[in-house]
C-alpha cells in the first residue's frame, strides 16, 4: 500500500514541479512584452496568449500536486482536534461523497471538451499569432485524471491510518518558510528540553 | 421541496462540509455537480447529457479569462523570492538605528519593517515568524512589555493582506468583477492610515507608559548620519523602490497588474541576486510554492463558479436577497451586520474561503443599500486583519508562539494583540464615516 501511495505522490510531484516552471516563462515572457511595448513601441502578438496558456497549464497540472501536499485550503478548526483515526474515517467518507463525483464529472466532461478542441486543432482567437489552445484544453481531463489518481492515494492513506492508528508522514517536499521556521524552532526546543 | 428550498439545503450542506474540514474547492465542485444534475434534469435525456457537465468544463476553462488572476502567481513568486532574499535582518537593523530618536523606537522600527516586508510578500506567516525570531527577543531584552512586543509583531505582520499589492484584493476584485487597479488605489490610504494608527499607539505607549517601552540608553547604537544613510540605501531603499515601482506602474496606468507583477517578480530576482541570495534552492522553493498556491486559488474559483451558477439557477440568491431586503435594514445596520458576519467567519475560515464563498452573497445587495463595492472590499480587507489577531483563530499569534521561548504565554500574545484589534475597529469606523479616505484616490486618478 505504502508503495502505491508513494508512487502516485512521486508522479504528481514530478509533474507538478515540471509544470511549475511555466511561471518563470510567464514572468520572462511578460517582462519581454513590457520591454518591447514600452521601450521599443513594438508589442508582440503572442505574449498575452503565452501568459494565459502557461498559467493555465500550471493551474490544471499542479492541482494534483497541490492535493498531494495537502495544499487545498480547508477549515481545520474542528478537524485538528480529532484523533488520527477519527480524522481518517471522516476524510475517507468525505472523499467518496465530496471528491470523486465532482472530479470524475470533470474527467468525463473535460475529455469531450478537449477531444473536440483537438479535432479542430483549435487556436487562440485573442491574437493573430494563432497559438494552439487545444493542448491546454486537453490538460483539463488529464489534470483532473491526475487528481482522481491522487484522490485514490489519499483514500489509501486514510485506510492506512485506520489500520495503523496514526498518519504516515508524507514525502518530503519544499515547505512554506513559516513551516520551516516553526519546525526548526520546535526541534530546537525539544533538543533543549530533552536533557533537563 | 421547492427549488429555493433545495438551494438552501445546498448551502447548509456546504457549511457543514466546510466545518468538518474537507478541502473547500472540491466540496463546492461536488455540490455544484450533484445539485446541478438535479437542477438541470430533463426527463428523457441520457444520463450523461446533463448541462451540468458542460457548465463544469466551461467554468474550468473560463477561469483563465479572468485577466487579474494571472497576476496572482507573479505576485506570489515575487513574495516568495523576497522572503528568501535574507534582507529582513539588515532592514530591521537599519530602520532601528534610523528611528532611534523616536519613543518606543524598537517597536516603531518593527512595525515599519513588518509593513514594508509584508507589503512585498503579501503573506502573513513568514513575516510573523521571521520577525518573531528577530525583533521580538530584542524588544523583550530591551525591557519592553512582552504583550506589547507580541502585539506589534503580529499586527505589523498582517498589514500585507491590506496594503497593495495585496493578493486578497485581486481575489476580491476577480470575484466582484471590479477593477483591481481601483481597489489598489482605494486601499493605499486606508492601509497607511492603519499602519499610522499602530505607530501612533506604540509611540503613545512609549511616551505615557515608558516602563512598557523603555527608551534605549543614551549613546547606545550612536552612528554617524552618513553610515545610517548608507545602511538604509543598502537595505531599505531597494525593497521600497521595488514596491513603489510595481505600485506606481499600476496606479498611473503605465502597466496592467499582470505586467507590473511580472516586472516585480523579475525585480525580486534581481534584488535577491544583488544580495547574493538567489540560490537554486530559493528559486526552486519559490517556484514550487507559487505553483501550489496558485493552483489552490484557481481550483477554488472553479468550485465556486460551479456552485454559484447552480445556486443562482435554483433561486438561492434571490431568496437570500429577498430575505435580507425584507428585514428593512437601514444601510448602516446592513453594513454593520455584514461586517460582523465576516468578522465571525474569520474565526474558523481563512480569507480565501470568506472572499470566495460569502462575499458574493453580500455583493448583489450592495446597490440596494447604496454601498460602494470598492469601499466594502476595503472594509472586508481591514476586517480580516482581526481574524489573524484575535482568538480563537489568531494565526499570527500562533505563529509567534511557535517561535518564541516557552516562557511567553499564548494568553500574553492574545492580550497584546487586543489593542491592535481595537485600532482596526476604530479604523473601520473612520472609513465608514469618511468614505473619502478610501475613495478619494481612485476617484481622483480614474474619475467615477
Amino acid at each position: 500500500m505504502q508503495r502505491v501511495i508513494y508512487a502516485i505522490d512521486q508522479l504528481n510531484k514530478t509533474i507538478g514541479h515540471a509544470f511549475a516552471w511555466c511561471i518563470i516563462i510567464v514572468t520572462f515572457g511578460t517582462c519581454y512584452e513590457v520591454f518591447v511595448r514600452y521601450v521599443l513601441d513594438d508589442p508582440t502578438s503572442w505574449a498575452f496568449d503565452l501568459s494565459y496558456l502557461m498559467y493555465g497549464a500550471v493551474f490544471y497540472m499542479a492541482g494534483a500536486y497541490t492535493l498531494s501536499r495537502g495544499g487545498h485550503v480547508r477549515a481545520d478548526m474542528f478537524y485538528r482536534l480529532w484523533s488520527d483515526r477519527t480524522q481518517a474515517s471522516v476524510e475517507l467518507a468525505l472523499y467518496v461523497v465530496f471528491f470523486f463525483p465532482g472530479i470524475l464529472a470533470l474527467v468525463y466532461a473535460g475529455w469531450g471538451y478537449g477531444v473536440e478542441s483537438l479535432r479542430l486543432r483549435e487556436v487562440s482567437v485573442n491574437s493573430p499569432a494563432g497559438m494552439p489552445i487545444w493542448p491546454l484544453k486537453m490538460m483539463i481531463p488529464i489534470g483532473a485524471g491526475l487528481m482522481v489518481l491522487q484522490g485514490l492515494a489519499e483514500v489509501l492513506r486514510c485506510a492506512q491510518c485506520l489500520r495503523d492508528g496514526q498518519w504516515t508522514a508524507r514525502m518530503h517536499d519544499v515547505e512554506e518558510l513559516e513551516n520551516q521556521i516553526l519546525a526548526e524552532a520546535a526541534r530546537k526546543r525539544a533538543a533543549e528540553g530533552a536533557p533537563a | 421541496m421547492s427549488d429555493p428550498g433545495v438551494a438552501l439545503a445546498m448551502l447548509g450542506i456546504l457549511v457543514f462540509a466546510i466545518m468538518i474540514g474537507f478541502p473547500v474547492a472540491f466540496t463546492l465542485m461536488a455540490l455544484g455537480v450533484g445539485f446541478g444534475y438535479y437542477a438541470y434534469f430533463q426527463a428523457g435525456t441520457a444520463f450523461f447529457d446533463s448541462r451540468v457537465f458542460y457548465l463544469l468544463t466551461q467554468n474550468t476553462f473560463t477561469v483563465l479569462n479572468n485577466d487579474a488572476l494571472v497576476s496572482i502567481p507573479l505576485f506570489l513568486l515575487m513574495g516568495y523570492l523576497v522572503e528568501r532574499a535574507n534582507i529582513l535582518d539588515s532592514l530591521f537593523r537599519s530602520l532601528q538605528i534610523a528611528l532611534k530618536g523616536v519613543p518606543a523606537s524598537l517597536a516603531v522600527a518593527t512595525l515599519a519593517t513588518c509593513a514594508l516586508f509584508a507589503t512585498a510578500t503579501g503573506i502573513v506567516g513568514a513575516v510573523v515568524t521571521l520577525m518573531g525570531m528577530l525583533a521580538f527577543p530584542q524588544m523583550v531584552k530591551a525591557g519592553y512589555d512582552t504583550r506589547l512586543a507580541a502585539g506589534v509583531v503580529c499586527a505589523g505582520g498582517c498589514l500585507g493582506i491590506l496594503i497593495p499589492p495585496s493578493i486578497m484584493l485581486i481575489v476580491y476584485g476577480a470575484m466582484a468583477g471590479l477593477s483591481v487597479v481601483k481597489l489598489y488605489a482605494a486601499a493605499i490610504i486606508p492601509g497607511f492610515l492603519l499602519a499610522g494608527m499602530y505607530v501612533i499607539y506604540v509611540v503613545g505607549v512609549g511616551i505615557f507608559q515608558p516602563h512598557r517601552a523603555p527608551r534605549l540608553p543614551k549613546g547606545e547604537g550612536d552612528v554617524p548620519l552618513g553610515t545610517v544613510i548608507l545602511m538604509l540605501a543598502k537595505s531599505f531603499f531597494p525593497l521600497a523602490m521595488l514596491i513603489l515601482s510595481v505600485l506606481g506602474a499600476i496606479m498611473f496606468g503605465l502597466a496592467t497588474p499582470t505586467e507590473a507583477a511580472a516586472v516585480g517578480a523579475l525585480g525580486a530576482m534581481l534584488l535577491a541576486a544583488g544580495y547574493r541570495t538567489l540560490t537554486w534552492k530559493a528559486m526552486r522553493e519559490s517556484v514550487f510554492l507559487t505553483a501550489r498556491t496558485s493552483a489552490m486559488v484557481c481550483w477554488l474559483f472553479v468550485g465556486s463558479a460551479t456552485f454559484a451558477s447552480v445556486f443562482a439557477y435554483l433561486g438561492g440568491n434571490v431568496m437570500i436577497k429577498d430575505f435580507v431586503l425584507g428585514m428593512n435594514l437601514s444601510p448602516i445596520t446592513f453594513l454593520l451586520l455584514s461586517q460582523a458576519i465576516i468578522f465571525v467567519l474569520g474565526w474558523p475560515l481563512e480569507w480565501t474561503e470568506i472572499i470566495i464563498i460569502f462575499v458574493p452573497i453580500f455583493l448583489p445587495m450592495l446597490p440596494h443599500f447604496g454601498i460602494d463595492p470598492i469601499l466594502f472590499g476595503i472594509l472586508v480587507a481591514i476586517n480580516l486583519q482581526t481574524a489573524f489577531l484575535s482568538p480563537p483563530m489568531a494565526m499570527a499569534a500562533y505563529y509567534l508562539k511557535g517561535v518564541s521561548p516557552p516562557s511567553v504565554l499564548l494568553t500574553q500574545i492574545f492580550s497584546g494583540c487586543m489593542p491592535f484589534v481595537y485600532i482596526v475597529l476604530v479604523t473601520m469606523a473612520m472609513l465608514y464615516v469618511f468614505p473619502q479616505i478610501s475613495l478619494w484616490l481612485p476617484n481622483a486618478l480614474y474619475g467615477n
